[in-house]
């Protein structure tokens, strides 16, 4: 048996693999004084339900994968590890200057970042290797002693190490480590090298700062999280997930936290990647995850799932750049708790403010007075004020309508109901845009995809938002409420290599790029053997940052290389024009093409992916019942009622309708039909010859 | 449906709509920045992809440069449809012409109108992008010292047609591919401009089709008058009053005064009527150089301004200028300049001027709003070098963006500090010294800011950021025009100057010496250039700022003990703790 556990700001989410392709799903609160009481808490909860004792439970645990935002979190907050900055000479400010940019041209109210380490625990180091590789100044070894001393007199707790060059000669990298190693020996440190060995010194810094600064505090918790899962009975292995989408084993995490991220997120595509194969009928899924803040949208495209190489953590150019690729997820600020206002010049807006979970909308009576977009779904009899969380929390119809007469229907002129529909509407608009900015980055067309909608406040406008973007169909997957923990089942134990090697088509080296291969296929071999993986249960993936010459920006081209390992320079131009003209819309078949870091992804399935899927109604066919809902083209409407759980495959649902559960509401707007699938999930057809004007 | 009725969905449609314009301009461009060539263009994006109005008027633009867009698409779009009114599917425009409406003419623009299924011109889709060469007599976009448009030598297409039918007119591109320098990385920009257009149009077409025609164009006259409203509701809360401000650009070319040129903004609020005006009248006639600014470049840096002034969401468009208007004469060197006169440089130096000028009218009109002034552009951190390789001996040329700063302090927070200049506003992104050690032969010893060298204020101006390269194993030409080496970014309010701009060549055995405030300067190999940028003016007293704020500007390691004690009257200790007792009797001295 294997479980998954992801612990949230809210609730910590379990799911249990019961069988091939069958899960149960189980939600505890999470506990942030202590993380780890509240995944006992989940696992206690499904080990009642399997009536066993926790030791007996955990006793039968093959594998147990972890994902969390702890660390995301104690990065936005600040709250990590005292750390220094080790720096080639002249150059203390990479962590302030980053990039450049900035998002928002006319807007002084914020003053530039600061950067994720002061100059004050910035140290430099004397010694310069160049562009070549060549040493044009020895390392002053010496002075780095003294920057060792007085960084520890400092109080430091963990030191990055980032020198110019060190991706092409690491040599002053290593030796700074070496001395570290013997000057402060309990002091962990990161080298930007070993660590993520790419181009460009801020990206590389950043890593380097930011994974050293969490060192101290994830070793803790993973060892203390390992202690207490062994002690509570655990046998199996126990894996963490990554912002890559895969897993590694806890051990290793320990050294390269900043690995951890992105860990809930990343799952979410992983998860959506499994629902839509069953369905096979689009090549390319959109996968949205509805929170109560946010709103996670990323991409799963030929079976594939789209990376970044700029992954922020907090907002672009306020924030700090990760420096790894990760897979691709678009938040925004758009949530069941956004509040919806009407500006000064008579607009309606959403969000940017949030209500969170405290005090939270209007309609949880815990003191929130401007109306969200959970209290529209109240209004609109999408939500049933009285069946909350499976009847567990009553909301407030009546102060919710209340606040939605006051800050919107009044200042618009219009009814509540239509107000109420005009807050979904914008928050739809919104939350389109989101998926318009990935999929536009990436050159995909919304209209031929399938949108695949997870989370708990999925439900309320998916259809709507499938119905903008004219997807054909949506699905809805059973265990949606907690899609990230489900993915960590379906994922693999992953690992990723690159190496920096400029390449051009027409100054192809043959043997440099094979040797490149070569040395990144020993690596993944080399993982995956130590992980137990067979060559038959890992897959290699390689791909190439690629661009015309005197572009800036790279875009990964995958490749294959032939059996002997090779890959030729003409077929990576072609690639390469067929994907530019698929992004950009066009090609410039007489132009060079520049080749810069090599990578290989390795994913080792070293558990039987499940072959098909087939679901268990847990309770026996109810008739629907009914309730009345407001649809702004349809008015006031009865509708049926549908309990997901008890859905058989055999109903042919046709909007306007509601499939509830405990976890969630689906509102099935009109111009939609729906129906169970094989996999259980909920599968919603679109008709966009008729769908809403906007 | 009563007009009330119509009113009343306006405020719900509004939103959606404004976000599907706002997207269909973004997604332009991302187009053109991701496929873009010259660093110019992809890295200071130096671009602006907007919709215009049938009527011209400028209704949505994305990630742009401030001083490209804000005013000139309108212009443009107009001339184009004065010179061709017959607007079919498929025709595409190249316009570059400083007296029609654009900002310089390295600012290649195409123009798209977007017709409707009956041929009926809707929108116009604009996409312009700097170009890295435009064809000028010397090798510069930035043509300081010419006397006139024929000495720039820059080609001028003043709304020349460029593709019938979606297909290119190959005689004009043959022109442009024989008289430009670098002709293949034009010709990469040329394709991403006009993608970027065309699928500006293609999302407009499917827009337009969906809601129908007449629906949108309602849409962008209530979004217009949506935008208004903003404008004239954040222009009510102003305080009422006039200022004048000078700035002085210096004297880098013979032709300006000797003691500089001063530029001199009139601001007049009235929140009565809600609205601003601008006056740059009061200034000298245009004069035989490249400094001039287009009416363009006029009228935007007037606007920036004042939209620098103004709460940031509201949105730029020809709805929001209704209320501002800015007085502009003919052959005055900020006004409409008459061809022949060259506005090879009209983006940058006294376009800076007039904006800051303006900003900082904003603020002494009205102490919580506006900017002091932004350090003055260019320091040879964003120079254009070039030369050889040693080993290949294959020519290169590229212009640096190795460096800048010069962010100007503001009511509400200090300097974002990487601004560059007023017009770009920090959107331009800053080199890798990897990625430029790569491209050509060069090795940058050091990139920092200086010690001390924010613009003293309650809120502080940006530091200057000393940059030192040199050329690799070669020699390296090195040009730049480095402003704001006499005349600081001044503060407001009793903020204090900027750092002045500097520069230095550091010769081989390691002695300094001064380097001319214009290049072009030719540095031998071991040899290297020291560039300052131009720091940021101040906003409100210095002994102002809290004191909180000064301590932890010393424990952060930007600010020295010394300084913080005399400039700020703020007392720390050790690493940067606050002295409270010492701090007070500090402060209270100074008053």
């Amino acid at each position: 048996m294997r479980v998954a556990i992801d612990t949230g700001g809210t609730f910590t989410d379990l799911v249990v693999e019961v069988a091939s392709g069958q899960y149960r799903m189980f939600k505890a609160s999470t506990t942030p004084e202590d993380p780890i009481e509240g995944i006992l808490n989940a696992l206690r909860l499904a080990a009642r339900e399997h009536e066993k004792s926790l030791e007996v439970f955990l006793g039968g645990v093959t594998q147990f994968i972890y994902g969390t935002t702890h660390p995301i979190n104690a990065v936005l907050t600040g709250n990590v590890a005292k750390t220094a900055f080790f720096t080639t000479e002249g150059h203390p400010d990479v962590l302030t200057l980053r990039e450049g940019g900035r998002p928002d041209a006319f807007d002084f109210s914020r003053a530039s970042p600061k950067p994720y380490i002061p100059r004050a625990l910035t140290w430099e180091v004397p010694g310069r290797i160049a562009a070549s590789g060549s040493e044009l100044a020895p390392l002053d070894a010496a002075s780095v002693v003294r920057s060792i001393e007085s960084a520890v007199e400092r109080g430091v707790e963990a030191v990055a190490v980032c020198l110019l060059w060190s991706i092409i000669n690491p040599a002053h990298e290593l030796q700074v480590g070496e001395l570290l190693k013997k000057h402060a020996p309990n002091l962990p440190f990161t080298l930007s090298h070993q660590l993520n060995p790419a181009l460009r010194e801020y990206r590389r810094a950043s890593s380097a700062a930011i994974n050293a600064s969490l060192q101290p505090m994830m070793t803790r918790f993973l060892q203390s999280l390992e202690t207490k899962l062994r002690a509570a009975g655990l046998g199996g292995r126990l894996d963490v997930i990554t912002s890559q989408g895969g897993l590694v084993d806890a051990r290793e995490a320990q050294s390269t936290p900043i690995h951890l991220l992105n860990s809930g997120p990343s799952m979410a595509p992983v998860a959506g990647r499994f629902f839509t194969s069953e369905v096979g009928a689009s090549a390319t899924a959109i996968v949205a995850d509805t929170g109560g803040t946010t709103y996670d949208v990323s991409l799963v495209s030929d079976n594939t799932i789209p990376w970044t190489r700029e992954m922020w953590v907090g907002e672009p150019y306020y924030g700090h750049m990760t420096g790894f690729p990760s897979i691709d997820v678009k938040s925004i600020g758009a949530g069941g708790g956004s509040i919806a206002w009407v500006d000064d010049g008579g607009m309606l807006r959403i969000g940017p403010q949030s209500a969170g979970s405290r005090p939270g909308p209007v309609c949880y009576s815990r003191g929130g007075t401007q109306p969200t977009v959970t209290d529209a779904a109240v209004v609109l009899g999408y939500v049933d004020a009285q069946f909350f969380l499976g009847g567990t929390m009553k909301l407030d119809l009546h102060a919710a309508r209340l606040a939605m007469q006051r800050y919107v229907a009044d200042p618009l002129g219009i009814s509540v109901n239509d107000a109420a529909y005009a807050v979904l509407e914008v928050a739809t608009e919104n939350m389109a845009q989101a998926i318009e900015d990935l999929t536009v980055n990436q050159g995909i067309d919304p209209r031929k995809c399938q949108l695949i909608g997870g989370g708990g406040a999925a439900g309320l406008n998916s259809v709507a938002i499938a119905q903008r973007l004219k997807c054909p169909t949506l699905l809805i997957p059973q265990f949606g409420a907690a899609m990230s923990a489900t993915g960590a089942l379906l994922s693999n134990l992953s690992a990723f290599f690159q190496t920096t090697r400029f390449q051009s088509v027409r100054g192809f080296q043959s043997d440099v790029v094979s040797a490149v291969l070569h040395e990144l296929t020993s690596k993944a071999m080399a993982f995956a053997s130590a992980n137990g993986a067979t060559r038959e249960q890992s897959t290699l993936s390689y791909s190439v940052e690629a661009r015309y010459a005197d572009q800036i920006w790279e875009i990964p081209l995958p490749f294959r290389p032939d059996n002997a390992g090779h890959v030729s320079a003409d077929s990576l131009a072609q690639s390469f024009h067929r994907e530019h003209t698929r992004i950009f819309g066009y090609e410039d078949a007489g132009s060079d093409i520049e080749f810069i870091t090599w990578s290989v992804k390795v994913d080792c399935a070293t558990y039987a992916q499940p072959k098909g899927r087939s679901f268990a109604t847990y309770l026996d066919p109810v008739k629907p019942s009914s309730r009345s809902i407001y649809f702004r083209d349809v008015g006031e409407v009865v509708a049926p009622v549908y309990l997901f759980e008890a859905l058989t495959g055999e109903e042919h649902i046709v909007g306007p309708a509601i499939v509830e559960s405990s976890f969630t509401s689906i509102v099935i707007n009109p111009h939609a039909t729906a129906r169970r699938d094989k996999a259980g999930s909920l599968e919603i057809t679109i008709d966009n010859s008729a769908g809403e004007k906007a | 449906m009563s007009a009330g009725d119509a009113n009343r969905m306006d405020g719900v449609r509004l939103a959606v709509l404004a976000q599907r314009l706002q997207g269909i301009a973004k997604k332009m461009a991302n187009t053109l920045l991701r496929s873009g060539r010259s660093g110019v263009l992809n890295i200071a994006r130096d671009f602006s992809c907007c919709i215009v109005t049938s009527d011209h008027e400028l209704v949505a633009a994305a990630d742009s440069l401030p001083i490209h867009v804000l005013s000139g698409p309108d212009l443009m779009a107009a001339h184009m449809k004065a010179t061709h009114p017959n607007l079919k599917p498929g025709d595409a425009f190249l316009h570059n012409s400083p007296y029609h409406g654009c900002s310089h003419p390295a600012d290649h623009t195409i123009l798209v109108p977007v017709l409707d299924g009956i041929g009926k011109h809707r929108f116009t889709v604009v996409a312009k992008a700097h170009q890295a060469d435009c064809g000028n007599s010397v090798p510069t976009t930035y043509m300081g010292n010419a006397r006139d448009v024929y000495e720039e030598g820059a080609l001028i297409f003043p709304s020349v047609k460029v593709q019938s039918n979606y297909e290119h007119i190959h005689d004009v591109l043959r022109m442009c591919q024989l008289r430009i320098r670098v002709p293949e990385q034009w010709w990469g920009d040329y394709q991403a401009m006009l993608g970027a257009a065309r699928i500006g149009e293609r999302e407009l077409v499917s827009l337009g089709e969906e809601i129908g025609w007449e629906a949108l164009d309602s849409f962008a006259s209530a979004f217009l008058d949506y935008s208004e409203q903003r404008a004239r509701s954040e222009m009510r809360k102003l305080k009422k009053g006039t200022a004048v401000v000078t700035t002085v650009h210096d004297a880098i070319f013979p032709v300006m005064p000797k003691d500089g040129l001063p530029i001199t903004a009139k601001v007049t609020t009235d929140p009565e009527s809600a609205t601003i005006e601008v006056d740059l009248t009061d200034n000298a006639d245009c004069l035989p150089f490249g400094l001039n600014l287009s009416e363009s470049c006029a009228r935007t840096a007037a606007m920036i301004g004042v939209f620098n002034s103004l709460e940031a969401s509201v949105p730029k468009n020809a709805g929001a200028f209704r209320r501002i208007t800015v007085k502009l004469r003919e052959n005055c060197v900020v006004g409409i300049p008459q061809h022949p006169t060259s506005c090879s440089v009209a983006t940058t130096n006294l376009a800076d001027r007039v904006a800051s000028a303006v900003q900082m009218a904003m603020a002494e009109i009205d102490g919580t709003r506006g900017l002091a002034e932004c350090g003055a552009p260019q320091a040879p951190s964003m120079a254009v070098v070039s030369g050889k390789h040693s080993t290949s001996g294959k020519p290169f040329v590229n212009q640096l963006f190795l460096g800048f700063s010069g962010g100007a302090a503001g009511a509400a927070a200090d300097a974002w500090e990487t601004i560059c200049h007023v017009g770009n506003a920090g959107m331009s992104f800053l080199d890798s010294i990897e990625l430029d050690e790569l491209r050509q032969p060069i090795l940058v010893k050091s990139r920092a800011f200086v010690l001390d060298s924010e613009g003293p204020g309650r809120h502080t101006g940006a530091r200057s950021l000393e940059v030192e390269f040199g050329p690799l194993g070669t020699e390296l030409e090195v040009a730049y025009v480095n402003d704001g080496n006499v005349n600081a970014a001044r503060g407001v309010l009793g903020g204090s100057s900027g750092y002045l701009s500097n520069q230095l060549i550091r010769r081989a055995d390691g002695s300094t010496e001064p380097a001319p405030q214009v290049g072009p300067i030719l540095l031998q190999a071991g040899e290297s250039v020291i560039s300052f940028t131009a720091g940021g003016g101040g906003y409100g007293p210095a002994h102002d700022r809290p004191a909180a704020d000064v301590a932890a500007d010393v424990a952060s390691g930007i600010l020295s003990g010394e300084r913080a004690a005399k400039v700020y009257r703020v007392a720390t200790t050790g690493v940067g703790a606050l002295d409270i007792a010492k701090t007070e009797a500090l402060r209270i001295a100074t008053k």
